[in-house]
């Protein structure tokens, strides 16, 4: 139960409840965290499928990753610190909710993935991944894989939203 | 914020409401109410058209700024991401439909969203313009790079005119009321 205070008082804190409490607040964060995670997830999808070998054939994929990996970064920075925010402001409800469980798994997931993708399957990356190049089925697998995670995480994300009551009576 | 209050007072004046309760009661309206799954998954349909639609406008027109893609000419980045920005407007309309029918009175009689579904005419009639353009001037692209101003505000213009659309999706659910 310490962690169980640590959510109140997280909730509690000045910031928590003047994100809570101001009527413009909570929507504004919002709106710039639908923003960054449709920035992210499109920008991964068209990453995705140039590994699948369905879109982008005439470039190779080095070239695609100095186009979007610094913005998906920069995104998904900017989706943490907003989703944070939003987090911090009803934690208690957040932190009982099975979907935003999920949804933190799945995007662990997509980390793990993407990291297995850098550390082992993109060796040779710059033979195969030059247009025309034939891309190994454990790069398509990963690509795939991420395609998949990434439209689950908004789906748990958009459920939350309708069950912050049902797992919390707050 | 009152105008806004004061837009949503003038829209109950109208047939929206009576048409909007009709609406209500279509059986598919019905059928979205009541299964519990059924708008969320509408609602995630739909932010993932908008993030195909985003991310393609917005590496569209970072090539036309000329900040990302210069491996290739403009009219690689416009034939990859144009017909792509299109599909995926015509799934946002299907999906908005179908989240319009599950909520017919909270949407149409609702200041927040005709701004919005002005706003996005407007981004729509823009794009059309702007792709237009970018077509004339994609001979002679490359040939002055640093030419071009005005498709370039046009490319920031445009992308600022999406987030805007997006936003006033999100500030339907706390318009005034």
């Amino acid at each position: 139960m310490i962690t169980g205070s640590l959510w109140a008082a997280l909730e509690n804190s000045s910031l928590g409840s003047t994100i809570a409490s101001n009527e413009w607040m909570f929507p504004t964060i919002e709106t710039v965290h639908v923003i960054s995670i449709v920035t992210v997830i499109g920008v991964i999808a068209v990453m995705d499928l140039r590994l699948l070998g369905l879109t982008s054939g005439s470039k190779s994929i080095a070239a695609m990753e100095r186009d979007t990996l610094p913005l998906t970064w920069g995104a998904f920075a900017l989706a943490v610190v907003t989703g944070t925010l939003l987090f911090i402001s009803k934690a208690q409800s957040y932190t009982v909710n099975p979907y935003f469980i999920w949804k933190l798994l799945f995007m662990a997931l997509a980390g793990v993935n993407m990291l297995v993708f850098h550390r082992r399957f993109s060796k040779g990356i710059e033979l195969w991944g030059a247009p025309g190049g034939a891309i190994p089925l454990n790069a398509k697998f990963s690509a795939t894989l991420s395609l998949l995670l990434w439209m689950v995480i908004p789906f748990c994300g958009r459920i939350v939203g309708f069950t912050l009551g049902t797992y919390y009576a707050g | 914020m009152d105008w806004l209050f004061h837009m949503t007072e003038l829209l109950r004046g109208t047939h929206l409401v009576e048409f909007s309760l009709w609406v209500t009661d279509w059986p598919f309206a019905l059928w979205l109410q009541s299964h519990f799954y059924a708008i969320p998954i509408f609602q995630t349909i739909h932010i993932l058209a908008i993030a195909v639609l985003f991310s393609s406008v917005l590496l569209l027109n970072l090539r036309v700024l000329g900040v990302n893609g210069t491996d290739q000419g403009l009219d690689a980045a416009y034939r990859r991401y144009r017909p792509w920005m299109w599909s995926a407007l015509f799934m946002l309309i299907f999906s908005g439909v179908i989240l319009l029918i599950s909520e017919p009175v909270r949407n149409m009689v609702n200041s927040v969203f005709w701004i919005k579904m002005s706003l996005l005419l407007l981004a729509v009639a823009c794009s059309l313009w702007f792709q237009r353009s970018l077509r004339n001037h994609m001979g002679n692209w490359d040939i002055s790079p640093s030419g071009h101003a005005s498709l370039r505000i046009g490319a920031v213009f445009l992308t600022i005119l999406w987030c805007l659309v997006i936003a006033g999706g999100r500030w339907i659910a706390y318009a005034p009321n």
